[in-house]
């Protein structure tokens, strides 16, 4: 069946129809939070008088900055609201018509976005690397592997809060919070090496590390192999979890989409 | 080919009461109304019908096609379409059926419409041949093969209600919910909608349900009518049976020096109620008219009777 590949060459050329927004997007904000990164850490590096701090050189510490914003759209994919607007202004309707899971049609289109933004990490670390030769290139695939699984694990836990707009009638907040807390305890503002170690701890046993940091480090050559594949099993585990709550979630909330909106 | 009996809906929304003070109390304590969209519905339609639902906003008309489509899942009762409870949704039954509201957009903006056909081609597994077949034959008869690749955002309101025609009827689906297919449209571009849709009645003889607030639609496209009032179905026949009713009455409108009054009467009564007219006022005017349709179905609406 090729109606998979259809969705995504689809969402693809949809990324691809605003010229402006994609050069933008894909150049100009790397760029942009480079510049600010390198400013921000190149004064914290000079009033501390370290060459290292927590683990990081100033050269590790930008490219850590350079690919967790780019990280962070591979895991949010579509962005904050692509179901619940659909449910709140009624298009979330065409799914219900058409022959195909809903949840696979999103699922691709939101990896689709995840997959552009791969592309453009693979671009900027390299472009990065080739100016200053911070890591290697062979733990590059495979933390954009990482990243892609992150995207689908993220996707999951944010179609359990998105799906909530079938009875709640505002998830806005809700929707921020999840996010914040998966970006904030994934490493997504700080280096989890600035975390207490009790914290850091804990969180091993969350799901928040493995969408963030993992991919990070990994992409970075700090993290190794075993752990790599360690982190990779635990994302999957958190995936299906994710994933099966949403469905069950939407089993119950299906009887309370009135396909009512503008 | 679609059978419903009992069918009801009930819908449960949140109230507020104006104002600073009910924002606050809301934010403690909501408040809630229940109300019942379709009040146990029965109705059957047969291979090739095409039937018109009318009724005032609110009267559940788009509830029970929502319901007929899989979107909705109803309260209490039964439905069948081709055998299908439609919100099983059943891949089978939605490779059979399309959904047209006028008012949402199915086909996606950001895409020339071409594209979007494509994505639909494989989502609905129409073969190469059917596919070619279909658009040609579509958008010759809608008249836009000049359109199909300009991104769907950058239409007119009508060429865009007729991509989303060729896209909803793209896998030559067997039941066809039409939810008020011309609103907005101008008057050609409603024709042409008409004209279409009843050349596509003629062609394949799906089963048809159309909404519309627009009579034009239901005088040209249904030998049968449903009114609906208040979720109940108030009067289901045919169309021409309403035209009948027609035949029975007058309408009058009667202007003297001090006003203009209209009222409707029995034909029968016609002479009798005329000549009184003309011996009690000082009468300027006098217009005799048969009422119109719109003016039964009105009446049927209000009332639950005619006129």
């Amino acid at each position: 069946m090729n109606w998979w590949r259809h969705i995504a060459a689809a969402e693809l050329r949809k990324i691809l129809a605003f010229r402006s927004d994609f050069w933008v997007t894909f150049i100009g904000q790397a760029l942009v939070q480079l510049l600010i990164a390198r400013a921000l850490w190149q004064s914290i590096f000079a009033g501390s008088e370290a060459e290292v701090m927590n683990g990081f050189t100033l050269e590790m510490m930008t490219l850590y900055y350079l690919i967790v914003p780019i990280g962070q759209k591979m895991l949010t994919g579509e962005n904050v609201g692509f179901l619940s607007r659909e449910i709140y202004d009624g298009t979330f309707s065409r799914y219900l018509i058409y022959p195909l899971s809903f949840f696979q049609y999103k699922a691709i289109t939101y990896l689709t976005h995840s997959a552009f933004y791969g592309l453009q990490l693979i671009l900027i670390f390299t472009a990065y690397n080739f100016f200053v030769k911070t890591a290697g290139f062979s733990t590059l695939l495979p933390g954009t592997l990482l990243f892609l699984m992150a995207a689908f694990a993220y996707m999951s836990i944010a179609m359990i809060v998105e799906l909530l707009s079938l009875w709640a009638e505002n998830i806005w907040s809700l929707m921020v919070l999840v996010r914040f807390f998966c970006l904030f305890f994934g490493g997504g503002y700080l280096p989890l090496t600035f975390f207490p170690e009790e914290l850091q701890r804990v969180l091993v046993y969350t799901p928040f590390p493995y969408l963030v940091s993992l991919p990070v480090r990994t992409t970075m050559g700090l993290a190794p192999p075993n752990e790599i594949v360690h982190g990779a099993l635990v994302l999957v585990a958190w995936a299906i979890v994710f994933y099966f709550i949403a469905h069950l979630i939407w089993r119950r909330g299906q009887y309370k989409y009135n396909g009512v909106g503008i | 080919m679609i059978a419903v009996k009992g069918l009801r809906k009930t819908f449960t929304t949140h109230i507020k009461e104006p104002g600073l003070a009910g924002s606050l109390r809301a934010l403690v304590k909501r408040e809630t109304v229940t109300k019942e969209a379709l009040k146990s519905v029965d109705l059957e339609i047969q291979q090739g019908e095409i039937i018109g639902l009318i009724g005032a906003n609110g009267a559940g008309k788009t509830t029970l096609v929502k319901i007929l489509a899989g979107i909705v899942h109803p309260t209490a009762g039964e439905a069948t379409v081709l055998g299908f409870k439609p919100w099983e949704r059943n891949n089978e039954y939605r490779r059979q059926m399309c959904l047209i509201m006028g008012q949402k957009a199915q086909v996606w903006w950001d895409l020339p419409a071409l594209d979007s056909f494509l994505l639909l081609k494989e989502i609905y597994q129409i073969d190469d041949r059917l596919y070619r077949e279909n658009v040609e034959f579509l958008a010759e008869t809608l008249m836009v093969k000049d359109h199909l690749k300009t991104q769907v955002r950058k239409l007119s309101l009508g060429e865009r209600m007729k991509v989303e025609l060729m896209a909803a009827l793209l896998h030559r689906p067997r039941v066809i919910f039409l939810d008020e297919p011309t609103i907005g449209l101008d008057l050609s571009a409603q024709k042409a909608v008409r004209e279409f849709l009843k050349s596509y009645q003629r062609e394949f003889r799906p089963v048809t349900i159309l909404t519309s607030h627009y009579m034009e639609d239901i005088k040209e496209l249904c030998p049968r009518i449903v009114i609906m009032k208040e979720g109940s179905f108030v009067y289901d026949g045919p169309l021409a049976e309403v035209q009948r009713m027609l035949g029975d009455e007058k309408c009058l409108s009667v202007t003297t020096r001090e006003r203009t009054f209209k009222f409707t009467i029995a034909r029968t009564e016609l002479a009798a109620r005329t000549a009184e007219i003309f011996a009690q006022n000082d009468v300027l005017d006098l217009n005799i008219q048969d009422p119109s349709i719109e003016d039964v179905i009105e009446s049927i609406m209000k009332n639950g009777t005619a006129l």
